[in-house]
């Protein structure tokens, strides 16, 4: 048999030779040794006998937790799976280590353009010397022009050749980058869950999106750098000593001490910045704390004691700064006075060289540019130094940060198929103690059948949840064992439990998106599985069937009925749509009219907006779409001829200054957006006109926002929208514009607009506005729901009631699921699992949010569906839903206290019974 | 034409007389006593997150055994509280204009005790549980007076409860 391995960590020691430590539990035990190929060979410590490994699987010997063991050639790993595990973690590499493996020709590539950069730095300076010497003193013309040219050719090519550098050095920095994020990532899913119980999220984030790129982007040029620099430097050294080796000495001898002087005066000033660091941390935490408290100081008026605490950071900060400042400028005082001290010896011993004969003037002009272009590459190298540290600091402090072992297996060690289950569960004295003492759970043992339920009960704290997850594998138990069909839990990878085991939490996740996203994320993930899974998704059926069985059928029919649908994608339902609205109106027609307010040309329509009130249609054409129809030329027009501009305007204000007053603090919730014309991510940019018009009156505002206002008018929904009314006057008006409208749009623009017509689908409405061509009256929602039902009995006998359904499946969420109620989130959390078909079941209190109802049709679902075909666990709060369990397992304060069937715990008249009395 | 007026909280519109849904649900909410105590601007909030609904001379405002989320006030008509027995029922209460009723269901998810009936037409007020929670959560304080009041008329309840049939009520 096979186990699986658990990641190790890594420590480099040699070219041929890796090393690395398997965590390893000491219950592994092997099947047999097997031949080497490809030079593999694995070597233990000492005292066990080495053993060997094949292309395909890796067998492990008992051996002690810690023990070394080495692989040559890793580079003939045979699959990435393998690969995978026996590479080090991404927070062991080195920082150099990504350089040397990202894009290896590229930076040879570069290293070729550096040479020649090199070159051409210098061959200027020849010709600069053969200009004067040559050419000027000889009065060669012919030799000038050559020269010059020369000169000019290898400075622009010079150029050229910096331009390629840096765009490559930029596109590997960002390579690596790129490379780095997604390894680190990859890394962070995999850690154990009470690692992201002590990170905040915030850390996480920007370790990911800005720590990682300074990093990154020194990395790019982390070769080239000091090497061009070095070249050019020692090029120009040997140029200088070829043209005379005195003066070249002389110049050079006030580097090192520049070498020396400098580096001391930076350490000096990096130690003050890190003070300067905590000292800002502390001054910050002192005044959020006191604003925290602000009702503490001022009941005490202790003012002068917060100013005294503020005042000792600034105070230590303002020494700081200025021993920062003298320690900066310093550095910058002895660079310059090294800088300008070369060619005052240049000018002194190169002049008096010159003067006696000893040198000609070509060369003394050649020897100061030369000296003077030195400046540059020394700078480099300077901040490339600077560059390292920095880097290197917040390199390792990131990786440092991620550094943990995943507590389980990912993939299956050998790239075999993940493991099927029967789902038969053993627990033997199971601990799960944290910290080195708390015990959350001690001394467990119990045994699930296949097909068996079991409940798990017990006060809050008394550890049911725990006990979940850890058979969830989601929490890694210390001591004792959970068998799976005989198979150590510990020793599965995540991918045979998540073939096997379906989890539903007591705080379900759903992520942003449509409700199908979510309902099937748990099959998608299987479906990436590799070989061995032959799984498909579900089929919409299936779907529907799910959804059917957790309660969900009403909300998503009524989310699929509020549906707009999108013109091109669904145009077929639109078709179908449109039949269904006539065989509607044929059988209820007549008693609609005080439930609906049809779309009738001759009536303001007061459940929809006012600027499809003024169209009366739908637009074709993107400038004339609601968002763009307040900046459109012809509309603006139209309104003006209509005398509408300025009712609208002053309705647009009313609306804007009201909703801003009302919703100013609750721009965390879209709950209360939804009944606001303005939309949550456009509040701010209100929430500002609102402001100037308070502050200079509405004649002052620029054209956008008048644009603004008047959009918002547009937007106006007199039945929905409470906060303003809309003015007769207006209303009359608006009615009267309508048909003009319609015959300026068919002059000036033909086809811009679909005017409402029975017979077309309505694009910006609604499914159930548009199969009863017109807007339900929200205030007769008693006949409202009648409606809905007939509707919805049309749309089955129509067979379009699962495309409808399918629609609803397309209802986007929102962030963290946060625009559905906290019922809908489970009973998704619970048809995520269903869909998936696990043999095992964990519930955590998963229908705890749910009615009465809705729990108790789960539990039934559960027992005739399920049992017999899938193994359930579940931590149960209420005690009457447990009745027809197999067994029932009750926990207090981490330990099993009584187990057995309902009836007999019930007789025991112990903990148990207490529970159900409601004590 | 009208100009916005920034301090007052109320909106004002081209005639006098006319006022928006939101100013009149406010002059409602400002008479029951259980929103006695909320600050007006709080209360705005709550005038924005109600509904209006209407009922036939006939209709059920809610039955008796349902579950049922929401708290109402009465705008308009009259309506009338019944207790239904397997073959008759017993009439308890008469409400009127300005009365609210319902109010449990805003705390927590229960059956109603009785069912309402409307005897003309009623226009009603709606404030449903999730629109209250979410208001209790950004505002606790104030939610917590408003709880103060609805428990204290519970506790009423329970306390006549109490002083004729001690004996019949236990805990679960």
């Amino acid at each position: 048999m096979t186990h699986n391995v658990i990641p190790a960590s890594f420590k480099p020691e040699s070219k041929t030779e890796r090393r690395f430590e398997m965590c390893l539990d000491s219950g592994y035990k092997t099947a047999g040794m097997t031949e080497s190929v490809d030079g593999w060979q694995l070597f233990g410590p000492l005292s066990t006998p080495t053993f060997n490994c094949t292309r395909s699987f890796m067998e492990v010997n008992e051996t002690a937790p810690g023990c070394v063991i080495v692989i040559r050639n890793p580079a003939t790993l045979p699959s990435p799976i393998e690969r995978r595990i026996l590479l080090p973690m991404v927070t062991k590499k080195t920082l150099f280590s990504w350089v040397l493996q990202c894009c290896r020709g590229l930076q040879a590539l570069l290293l070729v353009m550096i040479l020649f950069t090199v070159f051409l730095r210098v061959f200027p300076l020849e010709m600069q010397k053969r200009i004067i010497n040559v050419a000027i003193q000889s009065r060669n013309l012919h030799a000038l022009l050559t020269y010059c040219g020369l000169y000019i050719f290898a400075v622009v090519m010079a150029g050229v050749l910096k331009y390629v550098i840096n765009v490559l050095q930029g596109y590997i920095g960002q390579k690596i980058v790129y490379e780095m994020r997604d390894r680190l990532y990859a890394h962070i899913l995999t850690l154990p869950l009470s690692f992201f119980r002590r990170t905040p999220p915030g850390m996480v984030i920007s370790s990911l999106t800005s720590e990682l790129s300074g990093p990154g982007d020194f990395l790019g040029s982390a070769l080239a750098a000091p090497t061009i620099n070095v070249l050019t430097l020692v090029t120009f050294a040997g140029y200088m000593v070829y043209l005379n080796p005195l003066l070249a000495v002389l110049s050079f001898a006030i580097y090192p001490l520049e070498i020396l002087i400098i580096p001391v005066l930076q350490n000096r000033y990096n130690r003050l910045n890190q003070e300067r660091i905590n000292i800002t941390r502390t001054m910050s935490n002192a005044i959020g704390e006191a604003i925290a408290g602000m009702h503490e100081i001022h009941g005490n008026a202790s003012y002068h004691i917060e100013t005294e605490k503020l005042d000792r950071s600034s105070a230590m900060l303002f020494s700081l700064r200025h021993r920062m400042n003298k320690s900066k400028f310093l550095i910058k005082f002895v660079n310059n006075f090294f800088q300008s001290l070369g060619p005052f010896i240049l000018f002194l011993v190169g002049g008096y060289l010159s003067i006696r004969g000893e040198l000609d003037l070509g060369a003394l002009v050649a020897f100061l540019s030369a000296y003077e272009k030195l400046y540059d590459p020394w700078k480099e190298l300077m901040d490339y130094y600077q560059d390292l540290q920095d880097s290197r600091v917040r390199y390792y402090q990131v990786m440092s940060y991620f550094d943990s072992a995943p507590e389980f297996a990912i993939e299956p060690a050998d790239g075999r198929a993940p493991y099927q289950f029967r789902g038969e569960i053993a627990i033997t004295d199971l601990a799960f103690v944290i910290d080195g003492e708390v015990r959350l759970l001690d001394q467990i043992s119990l045994a699930v059948k296949p097909g068996e339920q079991l409940a798990m009960v017990g006060l809050s704290g008394s550890g049911k949840s725990t006990l979940a997850m850890v058979m969830g594998q989601l929490y890694c138990y210390t001591q004792g064992h959970v068998l799976l069909d005989g198979m150590e839990l510990k020793s599965l990878s995540k991918r045979d439990v998540s073939h096997n085991i379906g989890y539903v939490a007591q705080h379900p996740f759903i992520f942003d998106g449509t409700i199908l996203d979510n309902v099937l994320y748990a099959c998608k993930s299987l479906q990436h599985a590799g070989e061995g899974s032959e799984r498909q998704l579900p089929t919409r059926e299936e779907i529907l069937q799910v959804i059917d069985e957790v309660g969900l059928t009403e909300d998503v029919l009524r989310m699929g009925l509020n549906m707009v649908l999108e013109e091109g994608r669904q145009a077929e339902l639109a078709q179908k749509l449109v039949v269904v609205r006539q065989r509607f109106r044929q059988r209820w027609a007549g008693e609609l009219a005080r439930v609906v307010e049809f779309f009738d040309i001759n009536q303001f329509l007061f459940y929809t907006d006012i600027s499809e009130n003024i169209t009366f249609g739908s637009p074709t054409r993107p400038e004339y779409e609601p968002a763009k129809l307040a900046g459109n030329k012809l509309f603006r027009e139209f309104l003006d001829e209509k005398d509408l501009t300025t009712l609208l305007f002053n309705l647009g204000v009313e609306i804007a200054v009201q909703t801003v007053s009302l919703l100013e603090d609750l721009q965390d919730d879209q709950f209360f957006f939804e009944l606001s014309p303005i939309p949550r991510d456009e509040f701010d940019a209100y929430s500002a006109i609102v402001g100037k018009i308070n502050q200079a009156g509405v004649g002052r505002l620029s054209k956008k926002e008048t644009e603004a206002v008047l959009r918002l008018a547009l937007r106006f929904s007199p039945a929905q929208h409470k906060m303003a009314t809309l003015p007769v006057e207006l209303q009359r008006r608006i009615i009267a514009a309508r048909r003009d409208f319609a015959e300026k749009l068919r002059a000036r623009d033909p086809g811009a607009f679909s005017f409402y017509h029975p017979d077309h689908y309505l694009y910006t409405h609604s499914v159930l506005e548009n199969i009863l061509f017109g807007h339900p009256r929200a205030d007769q929602s008693r006949a409202v729901e009648e409606i809905q039902d007939r509707v919805v009995d049309l749309l089955r006998a129509e067979k379009v009631f699962d495309e409808v359904m399918e629609a609803g499946l397309g209802f986007a969420v929102g962030s963290m699921g946060d625009r559905l109620s906290g019922g809908q989130k489970q009973k998704i959390a619970i048809a995520r699992v269903f869909l998936k078909k696990p043999t095992i079941l964990i519930l955590d209190e998963a229908t705890a949010s749910l009615d009465n109802r809705s729990q108790a049709r789960i539990q039934e679902l559960i027992n005739s569906r399920w049992k017999g075909k899938a193994t359930l666990v579940a931590v149960v709060h209420r005690l009457e839903l447990v009745k027809d369990y197999d067994q029932i397992v009750v926990l207090k304060a981490g330990k099993i206290v009584e187990m057995g069937r309902y009836q007999e715990l019930l007789e025991q008249k112990g903990i148990f019974y207490e529970l159900t009395h409601g004590r | 034409m009208s100009s916005p007026t920034e301090d007052d909280a109320t909106c004002s519109s081209s005639k006098r007389d006319e006022r928006c849904e939101l100013e009149e649900n406010l002059d409602v909410l400002r008479r029951i006593t259980v929103f006695a105590e909320v600050p007006l601007p709080r209360l705005k909030l709550y005038a924005y997150l109600c509904k209006r609904t209407c009922f036939e001379p006939g209709e059920f405002i809610f039955r008796q055994g349902t579950a049922d989320d929401r708290g109402y006030i009465i705008l308009r008509g009259t309506a009338q509280v019944v207790r239904e027995y397997q073959d008759h029922s017993i009439f308890l209460n008469e409400l009127h204009e300005g009365e609210f009723f319902g109010g449990v269901a805003l705390l927590s998810d229960i059956k109603r005790l009785f069912s309402v009936k409307a005897v003309t037409r009623v226009e009603c007020l709606t404030l449903d549980r999730e629109s209250f929670r979410k208001l209790l959560v950004q505002f606790p304080e104030v939610g917590v007076k408003v709880l103060d009041v609805m428990i204290k008329r519970i506790t009423f309840l329970e306390e006549q409860l109490m002083q004729k049939h001690a004996h019949d009520c236990v805990y679960h």
